[in-house]
This record gives structure tokens, C-alpha cells and sequence, in this order.
């Protein structure tokens, strides 16, 4: 099968700090991959670069069997982008920021209403739709914004932490659209913290550190037989495991105690 | 530099102290904030050239401001009683201070950012308050110093050695009652109101007293060149009651006799209120401030439809024009957002709302240069060309716009652009720049053209249109030059505050180049025809030029 997206040789620095090196991966269409990493592992750079928004970086990037440098705005057009809590004109209402994004996506008038008193219906924010946002909750923002992300009805999802400031109810609607969204044949590439949500969801996981692909496959293979969780084998891979020692030495601190090991 | 101000400002810190505030925590905030503004946020690859342009605004405003304050020290020159020339000196620096912190820094004292980072530690209401008015008093004292500078050298050349060591410290008083009269009408308003309504309270009251204070600075009597000597001072006991006269009173003491008396109750008067001012202000109305703050935006709930949102949902005027102007679907994105958020920011509105009202004022204010009466200047109208002024000066509502309309608090939100297949950007640009035109400068210009008309008669209908087409050219002009970035998608900083009425000023010289260019070809008519086409012809080049910015020409904020 033709990999809908394509790294190879990605590098990206920022002055003398090395963010990417050297990321190479293929991604199958109507998967949902799951990236993960440590704070500052090169995830939402990664994000940026595939969705077009950082485009000086370093090696080979095909989206949709295009050459991400030469075709930007034709994958732009393509995938959607969900990022993490971002900012939002909220001084708007969620049925003018939905007409505004629907509008830098070329769709029609009617098209962006039905596909937002829709969408918006499905998050229950329907009542909502005429009122300014600045008034929202963290979660009803979210809400919206990953209602913007997939109004053009994107090939390609890229979701950035979707699930912050969602109630326990919203995280099991969007796992499930996470789900409806691979059966209508989509590629979702997921960013999280959340590991037991990453799990169960992804058909493939991809954990990044320090800009370097160090583990890929699907949650079995990643197991190796053993019986870890995915925190667990997460933990293995990007830390010395001592959080207990750590723990100790944060509270010693924070009481002036002289018991810290160095 | 700021931390020589920061030291400045914590000079009196028993004082503080004894207001209730945490001296501690007091210069650890401002310490916090001045390095804050220092640290603006930088565009991919533009680190450099960002702090070079912010090293040279600076350089420029203290040019300005030194420029200014040499032209506010002419009653210092011509009037001979040091007292009554001190007070009319004093009178202009309070009227500029005051503007300028209901124009520039109306805000700085409401915004809730601080709302995650500072309200959750155990903080007192007086040093937030406290902290907020000083870090305004340091940028104030950035715009007075180089303001003063020429009055001080004046009076150190004129009076000596004492006048030297009482004029910095009447003039920090006279700052600081500035800034605490206008903070606190803030939060007197505050208390009296709930937060709900306190946005569009001061919002209001914004917009009218900076109108109030334009028109007192430009339409104040100009005659300085008074008669001391035929005074008389029993028509003049109110400015006994006049601050800038009670500092100005100092002088009294200096060996300089005045007229119009007062001594020790004006001086004890100069002293005192601008204390009284911050004991009242920190001591009784900051308390609840926190709380009161907190609860303006603080609304992380869930409200039922209101009527607004029904009638939002009614009245979509935005998007029928939006279609009617623009052919582009980044166009009309451009020009929805741009329509809505300039509804709905109040700083939008604060700053580029009363630039309206500033027009007829700074226009009766030209009239009447020669010394005439209003009713005079106005009589005289018909048989005078002046409708020109009025046409061009049209150009600053349009430009102070455009300026007001690349910044948002929610700069952050313009990721969107970045992420969506929109090229070229110019087409939102565009589209953003027909918003403010449709929306804000072509009921204003209709307005002028009606006042023109009834004045004027039909005859000048030719001018009407060579002048707008004119000040298009030149708003999309400076558009295209300094000001290539997407709507809202820039941050305001605090640093580049101060000074804007100065700049808004310097704005108005241009379109006067333009409009004497206009009234010279007035008698040839074969010259207006020409000049006319070559606007036309100007307008379209400049419009496709902007219109097609690529993304490499954009001006980016970090994302």
C-alpha cells in the first residue's frame, strides 16, 4: 500500500539545538498512529513541519504522495490540524469562527453551516453557537477547535494533546470519533501524554526522544511479550526509571531536609 | 535603564510599607515585568531586526518627546510671572499625561493576565494594585523625562540652582497625581459596579474622556502671552483650586511673587493631595480588586442562548458584504474578521473610536489659529478652500485603524492563517483593509462630505473624489510599507506605548503634503484630471501589490 505520508532524513534545528534528527518513517492510509515522547521530544515540531506551518527544515516530506515543500498549500487544503488548547479569536461566536476557518478552506456557506450546527450538535454545544466564546469553558473551547480542525473534512488529522481540558464524557466522544473517523478510511496522527488512551486507540505507536524515532511498532511488538502497560515501557525508554529517589529529593527540598542523594 | 527606574519607584518604600503593601513582593513583580517587556516575542528569523526596531522607537519617541516638551515650555518664555507661567507649563503636562493614560494604557491596570501566574499566591490586593500603578508610573516617567527636559534646562538657566533641585520633584508629583486620578475613577467605577458591566462602563467612559481631554488640550485658550500686569487677580482666585497651580506655588517659596496669591495652602495643597491621592486609592479602593478583576473574564461557565446571540444569529450583515466585496474566500475571511473583531474589542474601539471625534476638533482647532472665534472661523468658511483639510485629515481615522487592527491580545489565535492553504496572504490583507474601509472610514468620510456639501455647495464634488481616492492611496500606501501582517496577529506591547498621541499627530503631516499637492492644482484644471488618473492609476498598482503579499513578505509574531 502507497504510505500516505513520508519522512526521510527529516532534521530541524533551532540555532545551535537540535530538535529533529534524522526522523525516517512511513505511515499506511486509514491508520491511527500514535506519537509519543517526552516533554521537548520533537513531537509538535514534527506536527508543525507535516502541517505545513514550519516549512525551513531539513530532509524529505511527502504528504499524500505530494512534496510537502513543493505542494504546501495543496496538503494544507488536504489535513486538518488540532493543536494543543490553542488560542482562538473568542471575542467571535463558534458560528462565525467556524465560517471564518471554512472560509480560509474555500467551502461554501451552507456547507460550513450543516457541517457545524452538525458537528457542534454532536458536542452539545449547539445552545452555544450564538454566544462569544471569551465566556467558554477550556473544554468548550477545545470543543470548537476540534470542530475547526475537521470541518474541511481533512484526509489527514493531526491531533496535538485533543483531549486537554475535556471532561471524562468528551474524552470518550472523541475516542470514539477517533475510531468513526479510521472507519471513513482517514489517517489519524495522534500526540499524547495520555498513554492508556494512546493504547486504545492506536494501531501503531511511534515513541520520539530527544528528536530520534527510538521505538515503532504496534502495542504487542512494543511489549515484547512482556506484560508492561505503555507508561511502563515509556518510562523504560526515556527515563533511568528513578522516580521514587526523584520524589524523595523534590519533597526533601522543599523542606530544607540535607537527605539528597547527588 | 529600568532598573534605575525600578529603584526610583522603590525609593519610598516605608511609604509603601505603610500602605499595606509587601515591599518584597512589590519589586519582585515589577522586576518581573520590566524584563517581560524587554523580552517581546520574536517571529521565526526576525530575533535581530525586532530588537533593532524596538531600540530605534524608543530613540525616536525620546527624540519626540524632547521635541514636544520644548514646544510645551513656550509659556516658561513669554510669560514673566515664573509661578503663573509654571502653572500653565504644569497644566499642558497633566493634560498630555492624563491623554495619554486614558489612551495608552487604559488597560494596563484591568488586564488579567496575571490572573494564573499572581492571583493564586498569597499576594495583597495593595501590591497588585500598587505594582500595577508603578510599572505605569516607570513608562510615564520614560515619556516626562525627555518631555521636561527643556523646561528644566530653561529654568536652571533663568532661576539657578534651586529651581533646578524643585522641578523634578514638582513634576514627579504632577505624574503621579495624574496617574492616580485617572486609576482611580477606574476603581471607583469598579467598586461601584459589577464586573460584568464594568467592561463596557469604562469602555465608555474611555471613548468620551479622551474625546473631553483632546478637545480641552487643542481647544484651550492660546492667548499665553498674557498681560501680567493688567491681571486682575480677583477674577482669578479659582486657580487656587487648580493642582498644576499648587505645585506651581512652589515657586513662591523660590523668591518668584505672584498676582494671583496662594502660599501655604496651595503648597501644603501640591504636597499633600498626590499623597492623599495614593493613601485613598491603595488603602480603600484597591482592596476587592483581585476579586473584582478576576471576575471580569473569569466566566468559565456555561451561559443559556442569550438575546445577543439571537440576534447575532439574525443579523449576518457581515457575510452579504463580505460576498458583495470581495471574490476570494480568503478575502472575505479577512474581511469577517476583520468586521466582527473590531465590533468586539474594546481596545479596538477605545483607540480608533475617539480618533473620529478628533477630526472636527483638531479641525476647528486649525480654524481658529489666526485667533477668530469658532462662530467667525466658521462664517468665514464658504469663501475659503478648507473643506481640503477636512478631506484629508479623514486620512488618520482610516490609518489609525489600520495600525489598531494588526494587534490583538489574542495575537496567538492568527495560527489558523499559518495552518490553512491560504496564498497569497495579501488576499486576507485585502480583504481586512475593505472591512475597515466599508466599516469605518466610508460613513466617516460620507458624514465630512455631507458637512462639506451643505458648506460648500455641489461645485466641489470633483475635490471630494480626487481626496478620497487620494487617501486611499495613501492608507493602502502605508499599508503596503510598514504594516504587512495579518489582521490581528500581532502583540501590543506596553514598551511602544507611550507617545502615541505625539505619533497619531506626526500621521496628519503626510496627508497634508498630499492635500497642499491637491489645492496647488485647484485653478488647472488639466492638472487635477492628470493627477487624478495618476492616483487612480497609483491605487491600483499599490492595492495589486498588497493584495498579493506572499508569506515571505508577511511580518510574523512568534506562534
Amino acid at each position: 500500500m502507497t504510505p500516505i505520508i513520508t519522512i526521510q532524513g527529516l532534521r530541524k534545528q533551532y540555532g545551535d539545538k537540535t530538535v529533529l534528527n534524522n526522523i525516517n518513517l512511513e505511515v499506511a492510509p486509514g491508520q491511527i498512529i500514535g506519537y509519543i515522547g517526552p516533554n521537548g521530544a520533537g513531537k509538535s515540531t514534527t506536527v508543525k513541519i507535516l502541517t505545513g506551518i514550519i516549512q525551513d527544515y531539513d530532509g524529505q516530506v511527502t504528504v499524500l504522495g505530494k512534496n510537502l515543500r513543493d505542494s504546501v498549500m495543496e496538503v494544507k487544503s488536504k489535513v486538518g490540524y488540532i493543536p494543543e488548547l490553542a488560542e482562538l479569536y473568542d471575542l467571535l461566536t463558534p458560528r462565525e469562527y467556524l465560517t471564518f476557518i471554512g472560509k480560509l478552506y474555500k467551502l461554501d456557506d451552507h456547507i460550513i453551516e450543516d457541517r457545524a450546527t452538525r458537528m457542534l450538535t454532536s458536542f452539545g454545544l449547539i445552545d452555544n453557537m450564538d454566544q462569544r466564546m471569551d465566556s467558554f469553558s477550556k473544554g468548550m473551547r477545545q470543543k470548537v477547535l476540534i470542530t475547526s480542525g475537521l470541518l474541511h473534512n481533512p484526509s489527514i488529522v493531526f491531533m496535538d494533546e485533543p483531549l486537554s481540558g475535556l471532561d471524562a464524557n468528551a474524552v470518550i466522544l472523541v475516542k470514539e470519533l477517533l475510531q468513526a473517523l479510521k472507519q471513513e478510511g482517514k489517517t489519524i496522527f495522534y500526540c499524547s501524554h495520555m498513554m492508556d488512551v494512546v493504547e486504545k486507540v492506536s494501531d501503531r505507536i511511534i515513541l520520539i526522544n530527544n528528536g530520534t524515532i527510538i521505538a515503532d511498532g504496534t502495542i504487542e511488538e512494543l511489549k515484547q511479550g512482556n506484560s508492561d502497560t505503555l507508561e511502563q515501557i515509556f518510562s523504560r525508554l526515556t527515563s533511568n526509571g528513578d522516580f521514587v529517589q526523584r520524589a524523595d529529593d523534590l519533597a526533601a527540598a522543599m523542606s530544607d531536609r540535607n537527605d539528597l542523594k547527588l | 535603564m529600568n532598573k534605575l527606574f525600578l529603584k526610583f519607584a522603590m525609593l519610598p518604600a516605608p511609604f509603601w510599607r505603610s500602605l499595606g503593601a509587601d515591599t518584597d513582593q512589590l519589586s519582585a513583580i515589577l522586576d518581573m515585568r520590566l524584563m517581560i517587556d524587554n523580552r517581546r516575542p520574536i517571529g521565526f528569523g526576525r530575533r535581530q531586526t525586532q530588537k533593532k526596531e524596538i531600540k530605534h522607537g524608543t530613540i525616536t519617541s525620546t527624540i519626540l518627546f524632547t521635541f514636544m516638551g520644548a514646544f510645551y515650555s513656550l509659556p516658561l518664555f513669554v510669560v514673566p510671572d515664573r509661578v503663573i507661567s509654571l502653572a500653565l507649563y504644569f497644566t499642558i503636562i497633566f493634560l498630555m499625561l492624563t491623554l495619554s493614560l486614558i489612551t495608552d494604557f487604559s488597560n494596563a491596570l484591568f488586564d488579567n493576565k496575571d490572573k494564573y501566574t499572581l492571583f493564586p499566591r498569597p499576594i495583597d490586593d495593595r501590591t497588585l494594585v500598587l505594582a500595577k500603578l508603578l510599572h505605569i508610573f516607570i513608562y510615564l516617567m520614560r515619556m516626562v523625562i525627555p518631555t521636561s527636559f527643556a523646561a528644566w534646562c530653561l529654568l536652571t538657566y533663568q532661576d539657578g540652582w534651586t529651581s533646578t533641585l524643585v522641578f523634578p520633584i514638582a513634576i514627579t508629583l504632577l505624574t503621579f497625581m495624574s496617574l492616580f486620578v485617572v486609576n482611580g475613577v477606574y476603581l471607583i467605577i469598579l467598586k461601584l459596579t459589577t464586573a460584568e458591566r464594568f467592561k463596557d462602563i469604562i469602555s465608555y467612559f474611555q471613548v468620551i474622556a479622551s474625546v473631553v481631554f483632546f478637545a480641552i488640550v487643542y481647544l484651550r485658550p492660546r492667548n499665553i502671552n498674557i498681560d501680567v500686569n493688567a491681571l486682575d487677580p480677583a477674577r482669578y482666585r479659582w486657580v487656587q483650586f487648580v493642582p498644576s497651580y499648587w505645585l506651581a506655588s512652589f515657586w513662591k517659596w523660590l523668591g518668584h511673587p505672584t498676582l494671583l496669591g496662594g502660599g501655604v495652602v496651595t503648597t501644603l495643597c501640591g504636597l499633600l493631595v498626590p499623597v492623599f491621592c495614593i493613601v485613598a486609592l491603595v488603602r480603600w479602593l484597591a482592596p476587592e480588586f483581585t476579586r473584582k478583576i478576576a471576575g471580569i473574564d473569569g466566566a468559565e461557565v456555561s451561559m443559556p442562548i442569550t438575546a445577543r446571540g439571537k440576534k447575532a444569529k439574525q443579523n449576518r450583515l457581515y457575510l452579504k458584504l463580505a460576498t458583495l466585496f470581495n471574490r476570494s474566500d480568503a478575502a472575505k475571511a479577512g474581511f469577517m474578521l476583520a468586521w466582527l473583531q473590531t465590533s468586539r474589542s474594546r481596545t479596538f474601539r477605545m483607540r480608533v473610536y475617539p480618533s473620529m471625534a478628533f477630526i472636527p476638533i483638531y479641525f476647528i482647532y486649525l480654524l481658529t489659529q489666526n485667533g477668530s472665534s469658532i462662530a467667525e472661523a466658521f462664517s468665514a468658511l464658504h469663501g475659503s478652500r478648507k473643506y481640503l483639510l477636512l478631506l484629508y485629515m479623514s486620512s488618520y481615522v482610516l490609518i489609525n485603524g489600520l495600525s489598531y487592527m494588526l494587534m490583538s491580545d489574542q495575537y496567538k489565535a492568527a495560527w489558523v492563517f499559518y495552518s490553512s492553504p491560504v496564498d497569497p496572504p495579501g488576499k486576507v490583507m485585502i480583504g481586512a483593509f475593505k472591512a475597515l474601509c466599508v466599516k469605518l472610514f466610508l460613513p466617516f468620510f460620507i458624514a465630512i462630505t455631507i458637512f462639506i456639501l451643505y458648506i460648500w455647495g455641489i461645485s466641489v464634488v470633483p475635490d471630494i473624489l480626487l481626496a478620497m481616492i487620494n487617501v486611499l492611496v495613501l492608507a493602502i500606501c502605508m499599508a503596503r510599507i510598514s504594516m504587512r501582517q495579518l489582521p490581528f496577529s500581532s502583540m501590543e506591547h506596553m514598551k511602544q506605548s507611550g507617545g502615541r498621541v505625539v505619533r497619531s499627530l506626526l500621521t496628519m503631516l503626510i496627508p497634508g503634503v498630499l492635500g497642499f499637492a491637491h489645492y496647488l492644482s485647484m485653478e488647472i484644471w488639466w492638472l487635477k484630471l492628470t493627477l487624478a488618473f495618476l492616483s487612480v492609476a497609483l491605487l491600483w498598482f499599490i492595492w495589486e501589490s498588497y493584495a498579493t503579499t506572499t508569506w515571505a513578505n508577511v511580518r510574523k509574531e512568534e506562534m
